[in-house]
């Protein structure tokens, strides 16, 4: 029953409500055994095929994270894998089934939505099957049929068990109504958040890796200059030599020119030093060629001429 | 004096800074330095000394023939230049840094092909809401559970969860 219940996973077994009580009632059903989920996956194989096998069963093959589909693969993950062995190998060899008989090409994406059901359980396709033929009504007619049919002849007796069902039933039913949609987000916030860290990796390589290109090429232009750094050195050597070589000339001139000079300054001192040994000589020998009876009467002379000279300029003075 | 000095070649400091990568820009700033005092050495001294007065000296000195014999001297002498012991030595560093410079370029390509390499599979690949896990397990083989090393859930050691 169990299993009966899950097969129809894609399905959904409550109408009305959207794909995310399924996926809530499904999920129970893999976390507590892991046979269903065995099931599970081999229905999503199933219906995988089912989906690109029978076209017309096909809506908009439109991805969408929060298929119950994929729900199920990350949430229920680990539950799968506990059943590794039979699983992986009933996996593998629908893969190889499913490659052989069509391309190579990889499994189109899950659909957005599950198949659509009318009253939470009923296929739709039972309907568009039947209306051609009954109109509109048919289906309500059939199932109206065969539950008298059913319920007359006994074939389902009503019993303690009915009243059971049907409250766990409706206890089953307000609860997925009220909570199946939190309950779904939630589950699509953590696919959500898997996805996010995954891309945003991703995202980080990629921008790194065009960085390291980049950084790469910007070396590789500053490799090219290197050809500069040694024309400056050339140029400097060459320019120390210049300047030697110009220094070495300054040099010869100079040096030439201040012995030149020192001729010059040699000779100008002898000519000083002669002048003034002969000026001296002369003083000295003019000064001791004065005698004694030379210098009274100089002094004599001396003193009349003053005696003139002061009488001359006291006349000047009185007068 | 002429064909002694090579061309000095003109160069574009700015350029030549471009292409100096940050952890050798102290080595740039002092060879920057350098030379721009050697070259405002250079340019400091003029090109010819000053020409010597000779008929000025000739009158002063009075020693006959020393001036005559100066003159003579002064024009027969010939200052060698500077020998040039350091181009050969450059233009060998130049060689070697051409070699390393071409094996650097070399690795550098290798390097940019390894990058674009994986840049092209990360670009390829299918968008990580239609992956499945085998999928997920090719294009990340780091990701897949290694199950012989761990055979039990969940396949990796506890503290890697």
């Amino acid at each position: 029953m169990l299993a009966v219940c899950v097969c129809r996973c894609t399905q959904c077994p409550l109408e009305g409500v959207d794909s995310t009580s399924a996926s809530v009632l499904s999920r129970c059903f893999t976390r507590i055994s892991p046979v269903s989920a065995i099931l599970a996956a081999l229905c999503r194989e199933g219906h995988r095929e089912a989906e690109t096998r029978v076209p017309r069963c096909c809506r908009n093959l439109v991805l969408h994270p929060s298929d119950m589909l994929s729900r199920l693969v990350f949430v229920s993950a680990s539950a799968l894998k506990s059943s590794g062995p039979i699983g992986a190998g009933v996996v593998h060899a629908s893969r190889c089934l499913h490659t052989s008989s069509q391309s190579l090409a990889p499994v189109p994406p899950l659909p957005e939505k599950g198949g659509k059901v009318r009253h939470g359980i009923i296929p739709e396709e039972l309907f568009q099957l039947l209306y051609p033929k009954t109109g509109v009504t048919g289906p309500y007619m059939l199932g109206a049929g065969l539950l008298l049919y059913m319920l007359s002849k006994e074939i389902y007796v009503i019993n303690h068990e009915t009243f059971a069902a049907a409250s766990i039933g409706a206890v089953i039913i307000y609860g997925v109504k009220k909570f199946g949609p939190s309950v779904g987000a939630f589950a699509d916030k953590l696919n959500e958040e898997k996805v996010a860290k995954a891309q945003e990796v991703k995202d980080v390589a990629m921008s790194s890796l065009t960085q390291a290109i980049d950084d790469e090429k910007k070396e590789q232009w500053r490799v090219e200059g290197r050809a500069m750094l040694f024309d400056a050195k050339r140029n400097n050597v060459a320019m120390l030599l210049e300047t030697n070589y110009r220094e070495r000339l300054h040099m010869v001139t100079n040096d030439v020119k201040r012995r030149l000079d020192y001729q010059i300054a040699l000779q100008d001192l002898n000519h000083r030093l002669e002048q003034e040994h002969m000026i001296n000589w002369v003083e000295k020998s003019v000064i001791s060629s004065i005698t004694p009876q030379q210098e009274k009467e100089s002094i004599a002379k001396c003193i009349t001429d003053l005696k003139a000279l002061a009488k001359a300029t006291q006349a000047k003075a009185t007068a | 004096m002429a064909g002694r000095r090579a061309a000095l070649k003109a160069i574009d400091w700015v350029a030549f800074a471009e292409r100096v990568p940050p952890n050798q820009r102290t080595m740039f700033n002092n060879l920057k330095t350098r030379s721009d005092a050697i070259a405002a050495k250079l340019t400091s001294l003029p090109e010819k000394p000053l020409a010597i007065d000779w008929s000025y000296y000739r009158s002063v000195v009075a020693k006959a023939g020393m001036v005559d014999e100066f003159e003579k001297k002064f024009s027969a002498l010939k200052v060698p230049e500077p020998v040039d012991t350091q181009t050969t030595i450059i233009n060998a560093q130049e060689e070697e840094a051409n070699k390393s410079a071409t094996a650097y370029v070399e690795a550098s390509k290798a390097r940019i092909a390894q990058y674009e390499k994986q840049l092209e599979k990360f670009k390829n690949m299918i968008p990580f809401d239609q992956m499945t896990i085998e999928d997920l397990n090719d294009t990340f083989p780091e990701t897949k559970l290694d199950k012989e090393k761990h055979p039990y859930w969940p396949h990796k050691p506890i503290a890697d969860l």
